[in-house]
């Protein structure tokens, strides 16, 4: 575990934001936050992250796309991504295929509602390799 | 009458399309239709063949055409010299000519008719019902039933008047019936008497006991295979007893016109059959995926804040405690709006009490909001319109209406300085509107687009996205319409128009009850 480690949380809901938030800091990490993959774009420079927190459904800039750009950049392409997903998303949402999640750059994806603990030991195992 | 005494088509038209031609027009070179109207090969019954080069352009088929030819100079030039010798359309050949101007027209116009027939019918059963009826009526026959291949192993199953019920008859694919024998060999069975020329055909098994069944005999009998568009037999069209003692070529021509028909009919149902059953899943399938969606999201959040919150009691901090029980109160009160609106989104919910004041329910709904706009710095007001009561309309209805609209308005508002502005005005005898207007965000055209769609919502935090849904349908209950006027930055107007439900008998009150 890297209890000093940065993460960026990059989520359109703002209860959900806040409640990763909650639940990250006790446990020594430091929390940034962005509504959506533009404002996360502006945000990762300054704020150098060393994990992301990313949901795929947002207005401006969605998850896949943030995550496309994040893996071009040679300086943020090794960042640890973690997706949040939810199943009934794909199947509603044409634009959020489950074939897009498998598919995508990220590391690894969570399926909603998702348990923090979960939350908690992927970042942690994710952050160790 | 004499070739080249009178115009072909090509030469009147000078299209340069005839026989001799590079590129001759295909009723130019159709040879079975030679002498036809005094004419060369199709020249003067060209609006029967398909695909001809009118207007140096493909024309289609007959159907397809028919509107043109009829309008056309030379289709008028050539009736007008054939006088009652006039032949509209290719009879069968081997046919000496027995039809006159006035029997082509009438049997012609049998043929339009069912293809008007099958374009709006929906009910395969009823478009049966009527080319047998037609077929009955041209063919000069006492009977006609359509038989389909139904069940594993397949027979055919017709249905026929008798005594004023129908009947339902069943017949194997053999060589025990004329019937059978037609869709076992895929063949036209065309018999003066059925009893006696049948031959190598023993008609005990079907048509004795049908005849006996009817009380009467069967003397000549016609059978016409049915076929898909694969060649495959998908039943038999039959004719009885026809008035002139046998039925001619022609009727058989007809019969296999009918035969088409009947072909189309059934595969028109099988395409309007896996249509809506693909809509039905199509649209069960969005439903419950979305109503899960939601529901996972509100899942995801209550699951968050009782971890903070099970956490924080164990280390004593209060802060968070409160923060995430904020969270969790708001997402139990979206599951409880959740809940309410997949309820009443069922319009059969929404029907019941008729309200006779629409003002009086607007007023009782703004008082109940009006704390709430207080606390959210809106301002919230009434712009109540004159001789709107006494009226008559859903109560429930209306009441879950005003309630979404204008919790919609008050999130839309900005942070300061909202307003909010509710209307009634009578707009016709039996007209009412209903407005709710806000100077809130506005929105863009795609926004607007997907307003009704279920389950989608701009609200993240709070909505469900049946609100909208829901007012949409208590409104189409009323027979009314929902007008929207919108402007980004600038705010919202929903304008509803209602019709009055008509007093105690009104469509809006449940009649099961």
């Amino acid at each position: 575990m890297s209890p000093t480690a940065k993460i960026l949380v990059v989520e359109d809901n703002l209860d959900e934001s806040k409640l990763i938030k909650m639940a990250l800091e006790p446990e020594g990490y430091e929390v940034v936050t962005a509504v959506n993959g533009k404002e996360a774009k502006e945000k990762i420079g300054a704020e150098k992250p060393d994990f992301i927190v990313l949901d795929v459904m947002m207005p401006e800039m969605d998850g896949f796309a943030f995550c496309s750009w994040l893996r071009e950049k040679s300086d943020y392409k090794n960042i640890p991504v973690v997706l949040l997903t939810g199943v009934g998303q794909h199947i509603y949402d044409t634009r959020y295929p489950l074939k897009g999640v498998m598919e995508s750059d990220a590391d690894e994806y969570l399926e909603k509602p998702i348990k923090p603990e979960v939350l908690l030991e992927t970042i942690s195992r994710l952050l160790k390799k | 009458m004499s070739t080249g005494s009178k115009d072909n088509c090509w030469e009147y038209m000078h299209c340069r399309c005839g026989p001799e031609s590079k590129q001759p027009c295909p009723a130019a070179v159709d040879e079975t239709s030679n002498r036809i109207n005094g004419g060369r090969n199709a020249g003067r019954i060209c609006w029967t063949v398909p695909n001809t080069f009118c207007f140096s352009k493909p024309r289609g088929q007959f159907v397809e055409k028919r509107e043109i030819c009829f309008s056309c100079d030379f289709f008028c030039l050539v009736k007008k010299e054939e006088g009652s010798s006039f032949y509209l359309f290719k009879i069968a050949q081997g046919v000496k000519g027995t039809h006159k101007l006035h029997d082509t027209i009438t049997q012609m116009e049998h043929l339009f008719t069912i293809h008007e027939r099958l374009r709006s019918h929906f009910d395969l059963t009823q478009t049966l019902r009527e080319i047998t009826s037609d077929a009955r009526r041209i063919t000069g026959a006492q009977r006609s039933i359509v038989f389909l291949l139904k069940g594993d192993p397949p027979a055919l199953y017709g249905e026929f008047k008798l005594r004023g019920g129908m009947h339902q008859v069943s017949i194997n694919v053999d060589n025990s019936s004329a019937v059978g024998y037609a869709a076992a060999h895929n063949q036209v069975v065309n018999l003066r008497d059925l009893y006696k020329d049948s031959g190598h055909l023993n008609m005990s098994v079907f048509n004795r006991s049908f005849d006996k069944q009817c009380n009467c005999e069967t003397h000549s009998f016609l059978a016409v295979p049915v076929q898909d568009s694969g060649n495959r037999v998908i039943g038999v069209i039959t004719a009885a007893n026809a008035k002139k003692g046998y039925f001619s070529a022609d009727d058989e021509w007809f019969m296999r016109t009918y035969a088409t028909e009947v072909a189309l009919g059934v595969e028109k149902q099988k395409f309007l059959h896996q249509s809506f059953s693909a809509l039905r899943l199509a649209s069960i399938g969005e439903t419950v995926a979305g109503l899960s969606h939601c529901i996972k999201n509100i899942a995801h959040a209550l699951q968050g804040s009782s971890y903070i919150i099970k956490r924080a009691i164990d280390s004593n901090n209060m802060r968070d405690i409160k923060a995430a029980w904020e969270i969790l109160d708001r997402h139990i009160v979206r599951l409880a709006n959740l809940s309410l609106d997949v309820l009443t989104y069922d319009p059969a919910a929404q029907r019941g009490e008729i309200g006779t004041k629409l003002n009086e329910l607007v007023n009782h709904v703004v008082k109940l909001f009006q704390e709430e706009a207080r606390a959210r710095a809106i301002t919230l007001k009434m712009q109540l319109g004159e001789k709107v009561d006494p009226c008559s309309f859903n109560a429930r209805g209306m009441y879950r209406c005003l309630v979404n609209l204008i919790t919609n308005a008050f999130d839309a508002c900005p942070l300061s300085e909202g307003v909010v502005t509710v209307s009634t005005k009578r707009t016709g005898e039996k007209e009412l509107m209903l407005s709710v207007s806000d100077n809130g965000r506005g929105m863009d055209e795609k926004s607007k687009a997907e307003l009704f769609h279920l389950f989608k919502t701009s609200k993240v935090e709070s909505g469900t996205g049946l609100g909208l849904p829901t007012v949409a349908d208590i409104v189409r209950e009323h027979n009314g319409r929902i007008e929207i006027d919108t402007k980004l930055d600038k705010g919202t107007t929903f304008y509803i128009f209602i019709q009055e439900a008509p007093s105690s008998s009104s469509p809006l009150t449940d009649s099961s009850t």
